[in-house]
């Protein structure tokens, strides 16, 4: 479980970004083994969310290649990921403010849904045939994490860390391959957090998880790999006890942010 | 009853059933009031097509357009020239009728749609409502380059088709109950400009001949129209004063104030002449054998048509495609990220609403029996707006009441000043400042409009 | 080659003009971040009042005063009243209630002074300069709006610039937050945004009077023609706006020069529209609230 090696799911090569005159991403390479859980973390501002923003195709990078099962990506257009097999969630919930948690879930599998517009404006029968296999699949997912029971509440009326579950429910429906996670204990108490390790564990070796994270306890007990960024490099790889004991990223961290 | 709602099918049927009904409700309705509340029908109908798509771009979709007004005007451009200058379908060779006419305006309309959120769908807000705005103003003002085909700044007078014989056959007993009715109708519309308000085209004394050969144009001599040649361009009738101005910056104040309407150039179809009419047997009934009464037809077309794009629409907010409109609004990036296409999303959104709209303008088109670019200048993209923000933004019942609103208010506000003895300038621009303190008031204070109010006061009381 | 130029030189006046729309554009979107499409609908109410006043002064610079007085006013008083209780993070609710501004204000200034064109008094006279043995299609008046225009903008920049205020402004127009936290009175300071802006509006609004009729709906096309010349000088930008407003100017004035003065509006959208197709801003540019 070491390095870029054999199996990787994902993996990025030598990925640079520039925005507005900053170089937020100066060369980075990195993978994701299948079947692991991967760590992202590095200071703030390191680049990390930008990661994933490549990935996912919100920003394009001046040069350097997405390889995503065996295949390079090149035109990756956000909307496509879930068709792909990868699902995100954004940082803090990015949940749709007016509609109810089980219709945020069962957006999530958009990329299922087959019938198109005029089918829809006729509400032909296979429509609701459809939309109920979506509910039910999404009733399942939001079982499966205990929040079944808020389907029908609006996001706004939820506490934080039941919607960032409503957020994970919704990656979670199209039954991805690869998840990506960015910030998934933000904001979340140390209760939630042993069952949001729980969770994540329970996932591999079916899906891989790419984590960014900043609660370092998390990182080190769920992570099997875990590569360290900072200023748009990466710094450090390896297991958790590696990098633990790394003196670059304790003195990145020390640097960045002294007290914390 | 939640359940029985998840069946396969279920949600069709609900709304077929809830659209039907309301027709049929209608179709009663339509055949029971006179010409002139057959008219205001018409117009409510007319709005409330247009607004539906409003609901769905503005409201679900978040897009604040004023381009709906110019698309109305795509639509009904469309079908005056269809009907104007083809006798056949092309390729199809069969005859031409207003069915197809609707058919090639909705066309249109789609294809428009399709360009203006190709080119929107990537804007942020106010650079949509801008180019927009700019479209509103643009594209009315396209028909004065072309005055040949388009009719220029007098626009196009049009025949409204209708199926022979159908609307042709008079109930029996009608005249006892237009008798009835027809004070009541003037007093809606007491002011004395409005000579071209179709009751009085048809009160009694206005018919010299009870000959059913009589085509309607011969009617109106009497005290209505200097002239009744069926050849009268309407820019002889469309006085300044009754008439939104050619100009293509026409505005505000054009499309709302309460005789903006030329509503008399709706009896003004030069082809209503006794052969369409002679459905009606002429030595049957001696009273009345005009037969056609041209406002019941629109209203029933206009209802008609409102109809079968409530249904659509119903379809479209309270399904899958609803949720994803109201997913892009909220967050596009999460959106993305689900699967959903923000700019597909927009650009569909776009699409249908520019369908309903260049339904409406056709529908419209009939009413006025005309198109001009002053009736579809920016005055009535901004009414379309207002509108659909009194009523509601997200909600199809809020666009129906804001319909109403738009109709009933000048009639209101004319009353009103009847009784008051209003100046004539206050009276004439009271219902847009009451539009437009009321469209404010409802940003800050209630931004889900009537209907968003009521659900949510309803939310309260049933929670308690 | 000669008639190119006439039809250049006769869009000066009508470039300024939309010049200084374009500037009040940007003054409320500096400030607020709200496109106040009720803009004209301002500069049109006080061009009224300013007739009225010249009509019982006989001036026109007590008019012109008077204007830019109730421009100030009636700036403050809407973002006091309307954009600033609109809840920041309904963008259409801001829109919306600025064509609901626009619509009150068009109807109240019909009621007030009715729906029919009135004349407004041409102070300068608009005859044709002929110099060097040519007439050229500038008037006496033309040079007074350019000279208005320069005015204004040389000011502005120097408020801007020089003054902090200015500082104030820019650090507001930035961000909103910083600059409080920085000590910025920030809502007294979008207030002033919105007068500079009314004031720059009213004057646009006695300059162009002259040059056709005022009614309630007339300024409606300087709205797009303005919003046009803010957009593609990147609606932030005071030197664009007047850059692209005079641009617009002479655009149009070519258009209509050569073909006919209707196909100004559609000549505009064309202009617009292809802008906005060459230089788009996609929802997930770095303006996107989140991703990055």
């Amino acid at each position: 479980m070491t390095g870029p090696a054999a199996e990787s799911l994902l993996s990025l090569h030598d990925i640079r970004v520039r925005l507005s005159g900053l170089q937020i991403l100066d060369g980075v390479s990195i993978s994701v083994p299948q079947g692991t859980v991967t760590g992202l973390i590095g200071p703030n501002g390191a680049g990390k969310t930008t990661v994933f923003n490549v990935i996912s195709g919100f920003v394009k990078p001046e040069s350097g290649d997405v390889r995503y099962d065996g295949r390079i990506r090149k035109h990756i257009r956000a909307h496509r990921l879930t068709k792909m097999g990868i699902s995100r969630t954004l940082q803090g919930v990015g949940l749709f403010a007016s509609l109810s948690a089980l219709e945020n879930v069962m957006l999530g599998g958009s990329s299922r849904v087959r019938s198109g517009l005029v089918s829809q404006s006729l509400a032909m029968p296979w429509t609701d045939i459809e939309t109920e296999r979506l509910r039910t699949r999404a009733l399942e997912v939001m079982t499966e994490l205990g929040i079944a029971e808020e389907a029908e509440r609006l996001p706004g009326e939820l506490p934080y860390p039941v919607q960032k579950k409503v957020a994970l429910a919704r990656a979670l429906v199209c039954d991805p391959t690869l998840l990506l996670l960015d910030e998934p204990a933000g904001g979340v108490g140390a209760p939630d957090m042993e069952e949001l390790e729980r969770l994540i564990r329970s996932w591999v070796p079916k899906r891989t998880v790419l984590l960014v994270e900043h609660h370092m306890e998390l990182v080190m007990s769920v992570c099997d790999l875990i590569w360290v960024l900072d200023a748009g490099k990466v710094i450090a790889s390896g297991t958790p006890d590696e990098v633990r004991n790394n003196p670059a990223v304790l003195a990145a961290y020390l640097g960045e942010e002294g007290a914390a | 009853m939640r359940n029985l709602m998840r069946l396969p099918g279920a949600r069709l049927v609900l709304h077929a059933v809830v659209v039907i009904v309301i027709w049929l409700v209608m179709v009663q309705v339509n055949d029971r009031v006179d010409p002139l509340m057959n008219y205001y029908i018409a117009l409510v109908a007319m709005y409330a097509t247009a607004m539906f798509g409003m609901v769905i771009l503005v409201g679900l979709s978040g897009q604040v357009s004023l381009g709906n007004g110019a698309l109305m005007a795509i639509g009904g451009y469309l079908f005056a020239l269809t009907t104007l200058n083809w006798q056949t379908v092309p390729i199809l060779g069969v005859p031409m009728n207003g069915i197809w006419a609707m058919v090639f305006a909705a066309v249109g309309g789609v294809v428009f749609g399709l360009l203006i959120g190709v080119l929107g769908a990537r804007l942020r807000g106010p650079y949509l409502a801008g180019l927009t705005l700019g479209i509103a103003v643009g594209i009315p003002a396209i028909a004065n380059r072309f005055p040949d085909l388009l009719g220029g700044e007098t626009g196009l007078q049009l025949t409204v088709p209708y199926p022979e014989g159908g609307y042709a056959a008079l109930d029996a007993g009608f005249e006892d109950q237009f008798a009835e009715v027809a004070p009541s109708g003037e007093a809606l519309l007491p002011s004395a400009d409005a000579s071209l308000a179709p009751e009085e085209l048809l009160t009694a004394d206005n018919f010299p001949s009870a000959d059913a050969t009589v085509a309607p144009e011969d009617l109106l001599t009497a005290d209505t129209f200097p002239s009744a040649d069926a050849t009268v361009a309407p820019g002889d009738l469309l006085t300044a004063d009754n008439f939104p101005s050619a100009d293509a910056s026409a505005s505000a104040g054009d499309l709302l104030t309460p005789d903006s309407f030329p509503s008399g150039a709706a009896s003004l179809s030069p082809d209503l002449g006794g052969t369409d009419i002679s459905g009606v047997d002429p030595t049957g009934t001696s009273d009345i054998d005009l037969g056609f009464i041209l406002e019941r037809w629109q209203a029933s077309l206009a209802v008609a048509v409102a109809c079968i794009v409530a249904f659509v629409a119903l379809n479209l907010v309270r399904g899958r495609q609803g949720r994803v409109w109201k997913a892009v609004r909220d967050d596009p990036v999460a959106a993305a990220v689900s699967g959903i296409s923000p700019a597909g999303s927009k650009v569909s959104a776009f699409v249908v609403s520019s369908l309903f709209a260049s339904l409406a303008g056709a529908v419209f088109a009939q009413i006025l029996s005309y198109v001009g670019p002053g009736a579809f200048g920016l005055g009535l993209s901004l009414s379309l707006l207002v509108g659909v923000v009194l009523g509601g933004r997200s909600s199809l019942v809020g666009a129906v009441i804001g319909a109403v609103l738009l109709v009933w208010l000048p009639q209101f506000v004319l009353s009103l000043s009847e009784d008051r003895g209003w100046d004539e300038q206050v009276t004439n621009n009271a219902p847009n400042l009451i539009y437009g303190l009321l469209v404010v008031l409802v940003v800050l204070i209630a931004p889900g409009g009537l209907m968003g109010s009521m659900q949510t006061l309803v939310a309260k009381v049933t929670k308690r | 080659m000669m008639q190119f130029v006439d039809y250049l030189l006769g869009g000066i006046g009508s470039g300024a003009i939309i010049a200084l729309m374009a500037l009040a554009l940007v003054l409320t979107w500096r400030a607020t971040r709200v496109v106040n499409f009720a803009q004209v609908g301002q500069a049109m109410f006080t061009t009224f009042i300013a007739l009225s006043i010249q009509t019982a002064t006989g001036s026109w610079y007590v008019a012109l005063i008077g204007a830019i007085i109730a421009g100030a006013i009636l700036g403050v008083i809407i973002q006091y009243l309307v954009l600033g209780p609109v809840k920041r993070m309904d963008t259409s609710g801001a829109i919306i209630a600025t064509f609901g501004v626009l619509i009150a204000l068009q109807a109240a200034a019909g009621m007030i002074w009715g729906g029919d064109s009135q004349a407004y008094p041409q102070p300068f006279g608009n005859s044709a300069i002929t110099l060097f043995g040519h007439e050229w299609p500038l008037s006496v008046y033309d040079l007074v709006v350019i000279g208005f225009a320069a005015v204004l903008v040389v000011g502005l920049t120097l408020i801007f610039t020089r003054t902090s205020l200015g500082l104030a402004m820019r650090a507001t127009a930035f961000n909103p937050e910083v600059a409080r936290l920085s000590g910025v009175r920030v809502s007294r300071t979008l207030t002033i945004g919105w007068g500079l802006a009314g004031i720059v509006g009213a004057v646009a609004g006695v300059l162009v009077a002259p040059t056709s009729t005022i009614s309630p709906n007339s300024f409606d096309i300087l709205l797009v023609f303005a919003f046009t010349a803010a957009v593609i000088g990147g609606l932030d930008s005071l030197v664009g706006a007047v850059s692209m407003g005079i641009f617009t100017g002479l655009l149009l004035s070519v258009v209509s020069g050569y073909s006919d003065s209707s196909n100004a509006p559609v000549a505009a959208l064309v202009l617009l529209a292809l802008n906005l197709l060459l230089k788009p801003e996609g929802i997930f540019g770095h303006n996107s609230a989140r991703s990055v």
